[in-house]
This record gives structure tokens, sequence and C-alpha cells, in this order.
């Protein structure tokens, strides 16, 4: 967290939207939040749970986002102000829970965050949550800034309780991982302990009838916050002519600048309040010209719904916008896209060339050879990889969703699947059953305990006969390092029970379960082998902290990371280290194979890869195993 | 849009693990304390492992859009060569160019049997898009004359200073450092941010 988040009230503070998002519920008294880390909205929690020691209040990594609603939902009808958030994904899991707390309604304030990904930078899919708000019904919020998401989220707090309705703010990533100058409010005193008192016998007991009548009161309730809000988030920003631009979110700020560099004095409505929508503001706004470019980023949300509205408002406004290409569904968007919209729209031409600019950078663009993102040097998960590889050969292999997900690339290729959170140890299920091939799913510690045991379970009782993995890194490292129900320490660094994976796994009457260090290749390789030959579902337990951890540790308390070197006498360059262990320090020189001193970690990991010793430490190296260092 | 100097757009690019997101920070510091807007925008989570990462920082007062618009750059500080070639569309004349020519070969080509280009190339085809200025240094090197090479960021930035090109007043980056850096590792930030100016001023 930059300590910029709770500077005094007044004072101009760079925030990251995430960290105006935290802000802004700190502002609003939040009493409880809770969360299951994801990118893009992680760091709403790593701010929290450091603000959260200084001021008082609560909040928790929970082991996954129902639990994590649930536990914001909990404290809300108990009359806390609550807040859980999630990336857009999240909101899968979390949706059981809040589709029907639209009915239940709330009495504390509640407010979840969804942060949403376009363009998948660091999620398995682009999925739009908007559509999410219309079919829970949940009223939504959209900032365009990270200054407007600190005020919107602490605006829906004060909503929320009006209309006794949790609300929803939609962010996405280049809200979230944005940072810009926020100005800070006033914090308002928390409520504490509440008392949990429905205010009606029924109020949240969803059956038959009652949940009919709590459907017709939800949508009174929509009607009432459309009506009653509109005004305050729809807004007309100036300009003149026939052509008008509908827009929210990030994509607004695209749109004023793509209509500056273009010279256009255009009218644009911004939309703040993206479910209910203003109706009767689109439609006033609609009356005034002849066509309207709607510039949102993934699915043609707005652009459907403007359509239908114009239908009975404003009949003969031309709506332009994805259906004619205009503007992509995938992807974001940026202010070069919407100039190259808004050039189609007008006739008026684009004031840079791209075209030529692109044509001119072919020859650099040619030399940039691809740089995906790879296991660090010194990851446990890349031994681990390395005995799987070996020792379990051909396979069908479920990969799941972390830093092993990158076990799916070359030279390890351990990923026929990654899907969605658990789902390797689901898959492992049906594939075991439908097939006579070899099966091994691959799981990480905190996506074990997220959704990973319901599915082992399920392996248990159908005595079906599979291997899991578990890389058990002491962390949810994918993230940025928070805490899981294995760890002792909770978000708020308080001491709290760790669970043992080991005995989690035994209690559901798994019979063959093996932990090995994966620096120890032999010991890992023999586990695989050994779980291979089991007649049921076995499992074996790869357990090292994240190499990360171990070198900010070392750093820490002042040891020196010393790297491993190649003798380059010794070197064959037979480049087997580079084909089967792949550490991004290996540096490929052509003839010999060298250590990159600026990448190596000094792990000493990959010197029983090496077939001709050539792989040596230097003076003041340490090893990471035989010192048990990490382990 | 503009290049009448209302405006300043930059991209930090590098392999994940780099500094990336300390050297904008510093940067966006200097931004506020020189009492001007900005808006930054950065990738987290997965792509930072060793991947291919960039944070845009744009300054000026009117700038909204977390993103900067092809042709309007106006610096870009590589911290890796090869990375400095990626945002080559971005580069005109308004460009001032800050590479460091310690190459990180992605471990993915070697494994897919992909040339990797030579820092001489690089230098040739960037120099091909005429900027305004390109400035490389081998600032990992400096670095290690200062101390420690986890300070290569700093010695760039040090860089990025002697050019002049910073909307700021004098001396505002090193204050901003100043502010940022851990108490623990100020001196040696300072001292590689100080050697990286020398290593432009002396040219």
């Amino acid at each position: 967290m930059s300590k910029a988040v709770l500077s005094p009230p007044g004072s101009i503070v760079p925030l990251l939207g995430n960290e105006a998002i935290a802000r802004g519920a700190i502002e609003a008294g939040l009493d409880v939040a809770a969360a299951y880390p994801g990118t893009p909205s992680t760091e709403i929690g790593e701010t929290l749970a450091e603000a959260a020691r200084e001021l008082g209040f609560h909040f928790e990594w929970a082991t996954n986002e129902k639990v994590a609603s649930e536990v914001a939902i909990g404290a809300a009808w108990s009359g806390l102000r609550a807040m859980c958030f999630m990336k857009h994904v999240g909101v899968n899991v979390a949706a059981d829970a809040l589709f029907t707390l639209t009915y239940a309604g709330t009495i504390g304030g509640l407010v979840v965050v969804s942060a949403d990904d376009p363009h998948a930078h660091s999620s398995q899919n682009e999925q739009d949550n908007r559509h999410y708000a219309v079919a829970m019904g949940l009223p939504m919020l959209e900032p365009s800034t990270p200054q407007e998401a600190k005020d919107l989220v602490y605006r829906a707090f004060d909503l929320s309780e009006r209309y006794a309705l949790p609300f929803l703010v939609r962010s996405t990533t280049r809200i979230s991982h944005t940072r810009a100058p926020v100005r800070l409010g006033e914090i308002r005193e928390r409520r504490g302990k509440g008392k949990f008192k429905p205010p009606e016998p029924d109020r949240y007991v969803q059956v038959g009838a009652i949940a009919r009548k709590h459907h017709r009161e939800l949508l009174e309730k929509l009607s009432r916050i459309e009506r009653e809000l509109a005004s305050e988030f729809a807004e007309v920003r100036g300009g003149s002519g026939e052509l008008g631009i509908i827009t929210s979110g990030v994509a607004y700020t695209y749109v004023l600048e793509a209509a500056r560099a273009m010279g256009l004095d255009v009218p644009i409505l911004k939309l703040t309040m993206t479910n209910p929508l203003p109706a009767e503001s689109i439609g006033e706004f609609l009356r005034g010209l002849k066509r309207v470019l709607i510039v949102e980023e993934l699915d043609p949300y707005l652009e459907e719904r403007v359509k239908a509205i114009a239908k009975d408002t404003a009949p003969d406004v031309e709506i332009l916008g994805k259906a004619q290409g205009l503007l992509p569904r995938v992807g974001e968007l940026n202010i070069k896209l919407v100039v190259g919209a808004l050039s189609k729209v007008t006739g008026k031409p684009s004031p840079i060339d791209f075209g030529a600019l692109e044509e001119r950078a072919k020859p650099a663009l040619e030399l940039a050879v691809n740089r995906p993102p790879v296991m660090c040097p010194a990851c446990p998960h890349r031994a681990s990889g390395y005995a799987i590889r070996r020792a379990a050969g051909s396979a069908v292999y479920l990969n799941d969703i972390g830093c092993y997900a990158l076990l799916f690339q070359r030279p390890f290729n351990l990923g026929d699947v990654t899907h969605a959170m658990g789902s390797g140890v689901g898959f492992a299920n049906g594939i075991s059953l439908a097939t006579d091939q070899k099966t091994v799913a691959l799981i990480g510690d905190s996506t074990f305990f997220h959704a990973g045991i319901p599915a082992l379970i399920n392996a248990v009782h159908h005595n079906r006969k599979f291997l899991l993995v578990v890389l058990d890194n002491r962390i949810t490292a994918m993230t940025g390092h928070q805490p899981h129900p294995g760890v002792p320490v909770s978000a708020m660094g308080e001491e709290v029970p760790a669970l043992d994976i080991e005995k989690v796994v035994r209690g559901l009457g798994v019979e063959h379960v093996q932990i090995v260090d994966p620096f120890d290749f032999k010991a890992a390789e023999n586990a695989v082998r050994e779980a291979m030959k089991h007649d049921g579902v076995s499992v074996v337990i790869m357990r090292r902290e994240c190499a990360l951890l171990t070198v900010r540790r070392l750093r820490r308390e002042g040891v020196k990371i010393v790297p491993y070197r190649v003798d380059p006498d010794k070197c064959t360059y037979c480049r087997v280290c580079i084909n089967t262990y792949a550490c991004p320090a290996f540096v490929d020189t052509g003839k010999v194979v060298e250590i990159d001193p600026t990448v190596c970690f000094g792990c000493g990991s990959c010197v029983d890869v090496c077939p001709y010793g050539a792989i040596e430490p230097m003076e003041g190296s340490l090893d990471w195993r035989g010192e048990k260092i990490g382990v | 849009m503009a290049s009448d100097g209302s405006e300043f757009n930059i991209i930090i690019a590098g392999v994940g693990g780099q500094g990336i997101l300390f050297s904008s920070r510093v940067i966006t510091r200097a931004a506020l304390d020189s009492g001007l807007n900005f808006v930054q925008s950065e990738v987290h989570g997965l792509a930072q492992r060793y991947g291919s990462i960039k944070t845009e920082i744009r300054i000026g007062r009117d700038v909204v859009s977390p993103l900067i618009m092809e042709g309007t750059l106006d610096l870009l500080v590589a911290l890796e060569p090869i990375e400095a070639l990626r945002y080559a569309s971005y580069v005109t004349d308004r460009t001032s160019i800050v590479m460091n020519t310690h190459l990180v070969a992605p471990i993915g080509a070697y494994l897919e049997r992909k040339r990797i280009p030579k820092v001489k190339e690089i230098l040739e085809v960037l120099e091909a898009l005429k900027p305004k200025r390109l400035e490389a240094l081998n600032a990992v090197e400096v670095a290690e004359r200062a101390g420690d090479i986890v300070v290569t960021n700093s010695v760039l930035l040090g860089a990025v200073d002697a050019l002049g090109v910073l909307p700021f007043d004098e001396g505002a980056l090193r204050r901003a450092l100043e502010k940022e850096a851990p108490k623990k590792y100020l001196e040696l930030n300072l001292r590689a941010f100080d050697m990286g100016r020398e290593e432009i001023l002396k040219r």
C-alpha cells in the first residue's frame, strides 16, 4: 500500500484506482471487508489489510469469493458497513450468493466491487460483468478515473442504505491499475459492533411465495433508483451539432481525448449509473441528435439498450457502434481506436497517420521477439514441473489457475487444460472416467482451498484413479503473496490456525499421500512414480515456499544474494539446462550457456540438471536445498 | 496529443522484476510535487513474472486517458533493449529514448530457436525512427559500480534527468527519488541516480 492512502482529508495524493476504492470505503466508515485475491482487484485488499491494522476495522482474505461475499453480507445484515470485491471471474463464484442477495436486500451499506479485465491481461476470459448487474438486479456505478472510483464507492454506501440494496461498483483494469492524483475526504466513524435483527421475520428467507414477493419489491426499488438517481449519474458534457457520443467508464477518458485531438466539440453523455439505465435522460439526449456513437469496452451493452430506448423516444436517431464494426468487441479501447471510429463517422481525417507510423516501425517490431511471462528464477514450480515431466511422462495434464499455469509452456508442456479455479481436479474426475489415459491434475495451495476440495471429495467418493499434485508454495503467489487458509497469519497480520493440506487430504479419504521438496528432484520424481502406480486417487504435495518470499527474507536478513555460474571449460553446450529446465537466468551465447547474474537468485536448483557438472556456486552462493532454505 | 508542451507522455518498458513500477512512482511523485496533473497506468499480476511489462505516464493539465496514443510519445525509457523495440510505433521526432544496453533474452526464444537481436541492431532500427534523442548506456554496469545491480532503475532515472526534457524543475526528480526510495537503500539509490546522470552529461 502506498502510505498516501491514509493521508489527512483535503490532501491530494497519488493513488492507484484500487487504493482509491479502498479509501472510499474507509471514508464511508467501512466496518468489514472480505475478498479473495484476483487481478485486477487485489490492491483493494492489500490497502485495506494495512489500513485495518491502523484504523481497527476488519479485513480478511477469505477462502473464495462466495465465502468473502457471505462474510460481507452477514456483516451488512448485522447493520455494519461492508464490502466485498473480486475480479470479474470471481463474481461467477460469488454469483450464487449475490443473485438472491438483491431479493433479501441489506440494512448496513453493502458494496460489491467487480474489477473486470478487458484484454484479459491477467485472466482466463474477458467476460463483461455489466450483464450480471442486470441479471441480479444490482444497481451499478462505473467510475472513469481513480478520483471517481473513490467518490462512487463512498456514495454507494449511502445509497445502499437508502434503498436497502447492495450496490455494485464496476471497475476495469485501466481504472484499478491507473494511478492519478486523488483528493481525500473526511473519514466517518465506524459502527464497530452490529446486531443481527431482520427488519421483517421473512426478510432473509427466500422460498417460493416469499421470494416472489421480494422479487416484486426489487423491481420497484430499481425503478425508484432509475427515477431518483438519473440526474446524479447521467451527465451531458458540452458540445453542439447533430452527432453525439454516449459512453461510460474508462472509455469516457478516451472519448474526451480523441474528440480533443480531432478538434470535435460534440455533446457527450457520460453514464455513471449503468444499471438501471436512466432511460429518460438517454431519451432526452437522443432527441436533439441525428446520430449517436456509443463508445464502450467489450459487449455492446449500452449500444443495445440505447437502441431499445431510442425506439420509443427518438426512432429516427442512428445508433452507431459495434454493430457497424466501428469499435471492437474484443480487447481494450484506447484513444487511437476512438479516433478511428470518430474519423469514420465524421469523415474528418485522423490527426495522426497511424498507418505510416506502423509501417515505419516494422523493422523494429520484427526484431522484437516475444517475451511471455515465465516462472521466476528459483521458482519451486519449475522444479516440480521438471520432476513431474520426467516421472509421469505422457499423460493428460489438467492445470489450474496460478503461476504454475505457466507450466503449459515449453519445455514442460504440463497443461492440456487451464480453465477456472479448481477445474483441473473436476476435469480429472471426468477424463479419468471417460478414458484409460493417465491423468494428472495440478493445483496450487490457495486454489486447492478455494475450489479444489469438492472435486477431490468427488474423486474419492467415486473411486477415480488419477494423480493430484498440490504445488504448495505456502502463499497466494500470483496476485502478490496474500495469505490463505494454509498460512498461519491473517491478512491483518494476526496469528491464526493454519490448515494442513496433508491432513485435509487424508481427512477426505485419500490413502496415498506424499510430501516432497521439489528441489529434491529424485525424491519428487520417485513420489510421482509411486503415486501413479496407486489404484485410486493419489496426492503428492510438492512443498517449497515461493522464491520471491525466500529472496525477500534473505535480503531483509542482510544476506547477499550471490548467483551461480557456469564453468565454461566444463560446459559442452549441450543445452540440456535450457531445454529441460528453462530458468530465465540462462544465457545462450551460441558457444556456451552462461548465467545472467542480474537474473539468477542463487538457489542452486539447476546444479543437478547439468549432466556435466558445469554449474557451480560462487563464493558466498547458498544451496537452498542443502541448507533447507525455503522449506 | 499536443506537442506544444501542454502534455508530456512517457513509456517505461522492461522485464517484470526490473523495478519499473518503482521508477514510475518516482516520476509521478515528481510531477505531483511540481504541481502537475498526471495519469499513469500499470500492469500487475501474472504479467509481471519476467514478461514484458510497461507503464505509461502522462503529465499535463488536461490528460485523462491512462493510455498514450501512438505518435505522441515524448520519452521512452527502456530498462532492457528488446523491450524498447515494442513501442517503435509510438516514436516520432518528439521522442527521446533512454535505453539500458544490458540485454535479457527471453528464455522462450531459446527454446523456440528464435533469433535474438544484437544490441547494435536494436540501436540501428531505433535510430532509423529519427527520435529527438537516443541515449544508450549499460546501466547494470553503472549500478554495479554504484554498489548493487538492484538500483539499475535509478541509474536510468538519473540518465533521464540529465536529458532535461522532463517538465519538472531542476532537482525535482532527485527529490522524488529521495521520498520514494526505502530508507535503507536511499544512499545507494541516490548514488546510482547521480552516476546515471553523470554518464549522460559527460557525453
